[in-house]
């Protein structure tokens, strides 16, 4: 099968690739850069535990080529914490208890990132609009809409870094 | 209580790994050198497997190595029964039966091979349903079930694979003292446990003949068994390891890609990787069954439930999976949580030619709570009673006696179901025209079997926890953690837990059936026990007192002014003995049970049983018949909330998933076929659909469990179907007697009853 050369910028850094055109962002990541924080599940866009950033916002990678994501800038779990230090949502995740088997938690995250990014103080109906796309099994969503509301109150407070 | 760990609602030591991405999940497992394996499937529900070619697909590049059922150890495994192969020979028995397997060394290379498989079928007479299946000329689809391996005490005729059975006091008399009696007949789907990662399996060989598993399996020692019989080797050639789980509810009890991989490992002598798409999940995996219950029930005037004739029938697909085990467990949950003295309660688990059925969170629990909690208000409504009185009036208290005659003990029912009535605003039961509350509640078991682990104090006054068991998400681990810090007298961020490996992990019974932080925790506990014994006899020369003299305070064993820490007492250990060390086991005791009352009974009681209420108010659109949750409230007895935080997230949880089987879920057959294998058309909650949970932690201690606790993660899971059909109800007037109660079941019935009332 032919092979293309692609340069990716994942989490800032600039990754060079060669992989074949149909191949998706979510295969990418994770079977060629090992970057398994995004998850994969349905591969059809209906379970959102494969989100990541794409120029800000949040989309599902299993529906991208990586050939559609050549200069643009992509963000991923494990880049979201690096982003200014601002791993504000990952602890509200953890002090509300809205992390259970864990496996959609990454994928959420990155949605609410991008959310929060655009609404910093939301209402409970916003964020439950905004993670419609995110499935989750274990915890009735519950505790992960008080995290989101939690860490967007949290960071109208204090200021939001922002490196991109 | 004054404690420094247990019943705090602390974050849950795995928690960081998750919240970053960096846990490893089995479906992020890989090694160097790792294939795809990939499952060729049956197309067919019911034939005979004439010919199988792989010749042209074993020639096409990429391709490692093939297998069928020529190729693998000729044989039958199963639970109760054995009656499943790895690969079937000459017959299939459902749309998506695994028939061949590739390993390439690529996605694309193995989806092509499977392409290149040839199978030619001769068809046979197929089975959809559990009444043609029991139709006295049905079609067998094990024509040798008298040859297979089963155990001993199932009761099986042809397509049925048990039939399970309590009969107490004599229900015609009770009949017969009744004033009125009603009988209904219920009906619930089939549905998936929806966890979000794929089952998944990397399998490796070594040139010892030993082969590591890495799965997201909930029974690492299951698995280990279930290997060695199909692989034909030694258990202690096979050694499970589990990474990461996410989530499992019951569907990943059973061996379901390990062999798989194993099998393809070997083949082609390299690692080997099978994971599950949606479709295979939602064609070819271990669903709940969907069920038949007709519930015949006398009361009195008054409304003293007098008798109650209940028979459930499970549709458990072509193989008997859990269904033998779930239709005898079904038995105890159809009497209701009630006082009833005249019983005769069957379970029938049936073969038909869909993908075979497994377990799922509190396995038969909704659906025969479903049909005997509907039943109930509609036996009020019947009578002029008000449905909470209705329950009260009947419900088991302490000291009565279970179905088939367990003495009852911490019973918490009355006071779930009273809280969970007022806090719902039981009162104003139509509070507004098509809006209505609804209740339904019931009781559970903790799953009994053994547990050990190992704990070892380090040099730096830590402690290390080894146990066999798997953090499937509950944080169950957490919980036993907590119990084992609170003992030690140390903080939960000093423990550190290493899990679920065959090799190295005391034998666990595993992560099911709400038993996990029970189970755990008590063998924690045996193990502080210990440990606390041996830090006495050590520190106590050094302190200059007898070891009941001495104490555990704050990391430090203490007496007569003086201390010493753990770290100091570990090093201590390490110069002069072996370290400090203990090996802690656990095993529920049996639960006496009148052994007469059971006929064919793979679960006569429930062990340190849960009781739990919910309560929901509901708003209906008249036209569309649309649902609307507006608010939801659970009281459950805990026995003891070890971790408030973490019981709130099963129960939230479990109500979600209740609500997906209440209102959205099932997988839809049509001749043999799952016409929904994707998660567009299989409808599961989403943050949209979910109202928020208020939850009520009612905690009457059992004598078992540690600290008093009870099982806490399958009962939520049990109530939501039955609380939102009586608020329903409730709300429109109509009666919904099948799952799911989908919007257009809904509209559909209103219509009729508008018809109804425009002709008379
Ligand atoms: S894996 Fe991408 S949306 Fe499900
Ligand atoms: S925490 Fe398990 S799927 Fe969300």
């Amino acid at each position: 099968m032919s092979r293309i050369a692609l340069a990716l910028t994942i989490n800032g850094q600039r990754h060079d690739v060669l992989t074949e055109a149909h191949r998706t962002l979510l295969d990418v990541l994770r079977a060629d850069l090992g970057l398994t924080g995004t998850k994969e599940n349905c591969l059809e866009g209906e379970c959102g535990v494969c989100t990541v950033l794409l120029d800000g916002m949040a989309v599902d990678s299993c529906l991208l080529l990586a050939a559609q994501c050549q200069g643009r800038e992509i963000v991923t779990i494990e880049g979201v914490s690096s982003r200014g230090g601002d791993d504000v949502l990952a602890r509200a995740f953890i002090d509300c208890g809205a992390v259970q088997c864990g496996y959609c938690i990454p994928g959420m995250i990155i949605s609410a990132t991008a959310f929060l990014d655009e609404h910093p103080s939301p209402s409970e109906a916003e964020v439950r609009e905004a993670l419609a796309g995110n499935l989750c099994r274990c915890t009735g969503y519950q505790k992960i809409v008080d995290a989101v509301l939690a860490a967007g109150r949290t960071s109208g407070t204090e200021t939001r870094g922002d490196a991109r | 209580m004054k404690t420094r760990v247990l019943g705090k609602s602390l974050p849950r030591f795995d928690a960081p790994g998750k919240v970053t991405g960096t846990l490893v999940y089995a479906a992020d497992f890989s090694l160097p050198g790792m294939l795809v394996g990939k499952v060729f499937r049956s197309t067919e529900a019911h034939a005979r497997l004439a010919h199988l070619d792989t010749t042209r697909a074993n020639g096409l590049p990429g391709v490692r190595g093939i297998i069928t059922a020529a190729d693998v150890p000729d044989v039958r495994y199963g639970g109760a029964v054995k009656d499943e192969t790895v690969l079937a020979r000459d017959r299939v028995r459902y749309v998506g039966q695994p028939i061949a397997a590739v390993a390439a060394t690529t996605l694309e290379a193995a989806e092509a091979a499977l392409a290149a498989i040839v199978a030619t079928y001769e068809p046979l007479t197929p089975v959809f349903d559990v009444e043609t299946a029991t139709a006295p000329d049905a079609p067998l689809l094990h024509p040798d079930w008298r040859t297979y391996t089963a155990m001993p005490i199932l009761h099986r005729e042809g397509n049925v694979c048990n039939r399970a059975r309590i009969v107490a006091g004599d229900v015609e008399r009770g009949f017969a003292e009744a004033d009125r009696i009603f009988e209904h007949r219920f009906r619930t789907a089939m549905v998936h446990q929806g966890y979000t990662e794929p089952r998944a399996a990397v399998a490796q060989w070594d040139s010892a003949g030993t082969v590591t598993v890495w799965s997201n399996t909930q029974l690492p020692f299951e698995i280990q068994n279930t290997l060695a019989e199909i692989l034909a080797i030694a258990p202690s050639k096979i050694r499970v390891v589990v990474p990461g789980i996410g989530g499992g509810f019951g569907g990943k009890l059973r061996v379901g890609v390990e062999h798989v991989a194993a099998l393809l490992a070997k083949r082609a002598g390299r690692p080997v990787k099978v994971l599950t798409t949606a479709e295979e999940e939602l064609t070819a995996a271990y669903p709940r069954q969907a069920t038949i219950v007709e519930l015949k029930t006398g009361v009195t005037r008054d409304g003293r439930i007098t008798a109650k004739h209940g028979r459930i029938w499970f549709d458990t697909g072509a193989f008997a999976g859990s269904g033998p085990g779930v239709a005898s467990v079904a038995t105890l949950v159809l009497a209701g949580p009630y006082r009833i003295p005249n019983l005769d309660l069957e379970g029938h688990a049936v073969y038909t030619n869909k993908t075979n059925c497994g377990s799922f969170r509190a396995p038969s629990g909704p659906q025969s709570n479903f049909a005997v909690e509907s039943q109930m208000d509609i036996i009020a409504d019947a009578l002029g009673l008000d449905p909470l009185d209705f329950r009260l009036k009947n419900i088991v208290r302490e000291g009565d006696e279970g179905p088939t005659g367990q003495v009852l003990n911490a019973v918490g029912l009355e006071e779930c179901l009273v809280k969970a009535a007022d806090a719902i605003g039981w009162n104003d039961r139509r509070p507004g025209r098509w809006r209505g509350k609804g209740l339904a509640c019931g009781r559970w078991t903790t799953t009994g079997g053994s547990s050990g682990v190992y704990v070892k104090i380090n040099t730096d006054g830590t402690i290390a926890l080894n146990t066999g068991a798997a953090e499937i998400g509950t944080a169950a681990l957490t919980g036993a953690a907590q119990v084992l810090a609170e003992e030690l007298s140390v903080d939960l961020e000093d423990i550190n837990v290493v899990s679920a490996d065959t090799f190295s992990t005391p034998f666990d019974f595993g992560a099911q059936g709400s038993r996990t932080a029970f189970a755990v925790g008590n063998a924690c506990r045996a193990a502080a026990v210990d440990l606390t014994r041996q830090l006495y006899a050590l520190a106590a020369p050094h302190l200059g007192v007898e070891p009941e003299a001495c104490a555990l305070r704050d990391k430090h064993v203490v007496a007569d002014g003086k201390s010493l820490s753990l770290a100091e007492l570990a090093r201590l250990s390490q110069a002069t003995g072996g370290g400090l060390i203990a090996h802690g086991t656990f095993i529920a005791p049996p639960t006496p049970y009148d052994t007469k009352r059971v006929e064919s009974h793979a679960y006569p009681a429930f062990h340190s049983p849960s009781f739990h209420a919910h309560a929901a108010e509901v708003s209906v659109d008249p036209e569309t018949g649309e649902i609307t949750v507006e608010n939801y409230v659970v009281a459950q007895d805990v026995g003891f909330a070890m971790n408030p935080t973490y019981i709130e997230g099963q129960i939230e949880g479990g109500v979600a998933q209740g609500l997906g089987q209440a209102l959205s879920e099932e997988i839809v057959y049509d001749g043999g076929r799952v016409r929904n294998p994707n998660l567009t058309d299989y409808k599961m909650p989403t943050t949209l659909d979910v109202p928020r949970v208020q939850t009520i932690l009612v905690q009457h201690p059992s004598l078992v469990g540690p600290y008093g606790a009870k099982g806490v993660g399958e009962p939520p899971n049990i109530e939501p179907p039955a609380t939102v059909a009586n608020a329903i109800a409730a709300a429109t007037g109509v009666r919904i007697t099948s799952l799911p109660i989908t919007a257009e079941k809904v509209a559909l019935a209103l219509r009729d009853v508008t018809a109804r009332s425009a002709e008379s």
